[in-house]
């Protein structure tokens, strides 16, 4: 029997191992803080890392990109040339490092899987078909995750393109903070749009640099992720854009929104990253700048909407 | 190489190859009809011109009329003998006492060897013949390669920007107290009998670039592939061909690297006592190079599809190849050879004892990235991301370890000044033209060396390119190098000195040298990322 460690406590680990526990996979949690993992039957809940991964096939770093880096260094310790390593973590650390590469510095593991697209903790938690995004350079990764999942309400989509798909999932979460601010500030439905397609070029533009393949962002990773992101207004990202709208301040917006936020940071690497590969992007150091109430909302979001979106030169501008 | 191993290489050969292709869904007559046509119409363009024409033509005639009506055993047969004849080709003969000979006398017999490419015609000069020994600088993570070459087997993969690479990095091997590594070297340079014994000698098998037939592609590699297993070190040049720009080479043809992995795979699967291997970059720094000329306007006539052989270079003309060698030792010019860091068959560093390293320094199994459920396996997609890997690592290598001289820094200052004076016009007509003005002002070309060689400096620093002695503080020096060195050996000089102004009279060549920096966002001040970004979290630590 194949056996899951997930390291991490959150809900999403949660309502993953709620989903493969009950098709028969043996899954193991640690977390630091044990408290937060609901008893789920058939999960093994362990207080330190060796034993949880102890041969192990699979590991789901299920941790916010804030501790990614931190939990991969200390499964490290653990990690071996065949494990299959997945991550789901929207977002970036410093230096725009993505989520692969966090755990390619700190670990000897190579068989990585990103699983993107629109996956939100609460839906899968539902019953109802779940649509992934799995990326990955192996088909090893590929192979193993669809035995697992077989039987599930997971539906896998499969992509070579891992950078694109981290690219898209860490700044579609700037666009929902745009998104949110646009919502409060009433500038209307088309605009909203605009706006997210804006956020769209960017993402486009930033991994295509980084080496993403553009369609990627056309795909359920890019645009397939945004429309039911935005349909259902529960991020919590459009919820902090809402509140930056209304004037609360970052710091008391962050305390008051449910859950990580890392949009935030993915906003602000996202900018210095462009700079440092000379590209020019809009919607990004928009969203940047007003998060930090260096520019009026308003203003700033209605000259984005008056520069052209370019897309037929979304790849170089 | 050691006769009894030759003869297992060879056995191995035959039977591996000829499976792999059973293996396959199409039949063993159809292998045998593509090689027929492959190696007929090579023959028939080749018109007699080789030496092994009537052998080869003798050989595949027999094959034709006993495929006519062959059983499945015996078309199987057919293509073992077909591997056979390719496999003896390409093994040559090694002899191992004449190696010892050779080596045991290398610093002279070097010179003869260079002397070869025509012995009559210098033999006249032999008394004064130039001295590579000095020329040669060796430097870089020596102790590691000697001590990795105790461990397991290593794959040293060089830049490449001369035909007189091979030579030098044999000659570098020597002198670490090396055996020679095995080295593929193209079937062209063996046609000088002398020369041809040489290198033989020394450890190269042939390379024959103008053999299509895919039988004998797979042919050459399975025997790389099994030297390696064989514990047979091996030069590789990843790059496939000699550069044509200048450039460090930044695509690189891995499928030899690529047979690094799968001898380590055959190792584990065979219970080796050593199956490491070891990837070992290696750069190769000239101040000038031979070929120079011929390999830019190659470059520049067929950007894009490159004539890939080259048969009629200055390698091929023995005063070319003695004026260089006689300028190289006048103008007290060095050849750097830096050995790098290693890597495994997966792009992990490894430690001088032989341990891969994670990137946090904790050592790992490396079997366990091959592992399936039956144990060590090669899997095609998977072994091809660790080639890749492997390939970036030693990208970055080349950047790291490459060695800016005085000519480099000279023809990048006045090339870069060329192109900023002359806006409008595009870089090709740039170097046809040589832009609106005749010449710039030296203290122009002072300024920008100045600046560009700060930089680089500072680049070195952080480990991210060597600087040469040649390169100095004061870039009045690196220049006034430059510009003599310029002046010495190439049939026009890329530039030269006239009062206070600098006429930059060759703009290929100038390219040509300029190139070498090509890579490093120099341009684009912070510039764009060189490094692939599957790779970039490593190279930021």
């Amino acid at each position: 029997m194949a056996k899951l460690t997930l390291i991490g406590g959150g809900a999403m680990a949660r309502a993953v191992a709620r989903i493969l526990v009950s098709s028969g996979v043996d899954v193991h949690v640690y977390a630091r803080d044990t408290t937060r993992v609901e008893e789920v039957d058939g999960i093994v809940v362990h207080e330190e890392m060796g034993p949880a991964v102890e041969g192990a096939n699979l590991v789901f770093l299920a941790v916010p990109a804030d501790n990614l880096l931190e939990a991969a260094e200390q499964y490290g310790e653990f990690a071996r040339g065949d494990h299959v390593v997945l991550t789901a973590t929207r977002g970036v650390t410093d230096r725009f490092m993505l989520p692969h590469e966090m755990i390619r510095a700190m670990t000897c593991v190579r068989k990585i899987g990103y699983l993107g697209g629109p996956i939100h903790a609460r839906e899968l938690a539902t019953g109802r078909q779940i649509n992934l995004v799995l990326a990955s350079r192996f088909g090893e990764v590929i192979d193993a995750i669809r035995g697992l999942t077989k039987g599930t309400p997971i539906a896998l989509h499969k992509s070579s393109d891992v950078v694109g798909v981290e690219v898209a999932g860490a700044i579609a979460n700037v666009g929902s903070i745009a998104s949110g601010l646009a919502a409060a500030l009433d500038l209307g439905d088309t605009a909203r749009g605009v706006l997210l397609t804006h956020g769209l070029v960017d993402a486009t533009r930033l991994g295509v640099a980084l080496g993403a393949t553009a369609s990627t962002f056309s795909g359920l990773a890019g645009v397939g992720e945004l429309i039911p992101r935005n349909v259902t207004s529960m991020d919590r990202h459009v919820d902090l854009g809402r509140r930056i709208a209304e004037g609360e301040a970052l710091a008391d917006a962050l305390v008051r929104v449910d859950g990580h936020v890392e949009g935030v940071k993915t906003a602000e690497e996202a900018v210095k990253a462009a700079e440092r590969l000379g590209l020019e992007l809009l919607l990004v150091p928009a969203v940047h700048e007003i998060l930090h109430g260096r520019a009026d909302p308003r203003v700033a979001l209605e000259a984005v909407l008056h520069r052209s979106l370019d897309l037929d030169n979304a790849v170089a501008r | 190489m050691r006769a009894e191993d030759q003869t297992k290489i060879l056995d191995a050969l035959e039977q591996r190859v000829t499976a792999t292709r059973s293996g396959r869904a199409a039949p063993m007559s159809e292998v045998l009809e593509d090689s027929l046509y492959f190696e007929r119409r090579r023959l028939k363009e080749d018109r007699g011109k080789s030496p092994a024409f009537k052998k080869d033509t003798a050989f595949w005639d027999r094959v034709a009329n006993e495929l006519r009506g062959a059983s499945d055993a015996q078309q199987r047969r057919l293509t073992e003998r077909a591997v056979r004849h390719y496999g003896e080709e390409i093994a040559g003969n090694f002899d191992d006492r004449v190696y010892q000979v050779v080596t045991r006398a290398m610093p002279p017999a070097l010179g003869l060897l260079l002397n070869a490419v025509s012995p009559i015609k210098l033999a006249k000069r032999l008394p004064d013949l130039p001295s590579i020994d000095d020329a040669i600088v060796v430097q870089g993570e020596v102790e590691q390669l000697r001590k990795l070459h105790e461990k397991g087997t290593v794959v040293l993969v060089p830049t490449h920007v001369s035909n007189l690479d091979s030579i030098v990095a044999g000659y570098a091997l020597y002198r670490m107290g090396l055996p020679p590594f095995l080295y593929g070297a193209g079937l062209n340079l063996f046609t000088n009998p002398l020369l041809s014994f040489f290198m033989h000698n020394l450890g190269a098998y042939t390379v024959d670039r103008k053999k299509q037939d895919p039988l004998y592609k797979d042919a050459l590699k399975a025997y790389a592939q099994l030297t390696l297993e064989h514990g047979y070190d091996n030069i590789f040049f990843p790059g496939g061909t000699r550069s044509r720009s200048g450039a460090i080479e930044k695509r690189l043809k891995l499928g030899l690297a690529g047979c690094g992995l799968q001898a380590y795979i055959e190792n584990l699967k065979a219970n080796k006592s050593r199956p490491d291997i070891f990837v070992v970059p290696c750069t190769l720094s000239f101040e000038l190079v031979l070929e120079a000329e011929t390999l830019i306007d190659d470059f520049l006539k067929e950007v894009g599809k490159a004539r890939y052989i080259i048969d009629d270079d200055e390698f091929t003309k023995p005063s070319r190849l003695y004026e260089f060698m006689t300028q190289l030792v006048n103008l007290d010019s060095k050849i750097h050879v830096t050995i790098s860091r290693a890597v495994d068959a997966f792009g992990n560093d490894v430690d001088d004892e032989g341990v891969s390293l994670d990137p946090c320094g904790r050592s790992v199994d490396t079997s366990r990235y091959v592992l399936t459920r039956d144990g060590p396996a090669s899997v095609a997609d998977r072994d091809q991301e660790y080639t890749r890997e492997v390939g970036e690592r030693i990208v970055e290598a080349f950047l790291r370890d490459n060695v800016v001289e005085c000519t480099h820094v000279t023809a990048y200052a006045i090339f870069s000044l060329l192109r900023e004076r002359n806006p409008r016009m595009n870089v090709l007509r740039v170097i046809r033209t040589g832009g609106e003005d005749e010449d710039l002002a030296l203290a122009d070309v002072y300024r920008r060396a100045q600046a560009l060689s700060d930089k680089l400096f500072t680049m070195s620093e952080e480990r991210r390119i060597r600087v040469g002695p040649s390169v100095k503080r004061n870039a009045e020096d690196t220049v006034s190098d430059g510009l003599k060195h310029f002046s010495i050996y190439h049939t026009r000089p890329a530039a030269k000195r006239r009062g206070d102004r600098v006429v930059p009279s060759d703009r290929t060549l100038l390219l040509y040298y300029q190139n070498r920096l090509e890579g490093y966002g120099l341009d684009a001040l912070g510039g764009a990322a060189s490094l692939s970004p599957d790779h970039r979290a490593l190279a930021a630590r």
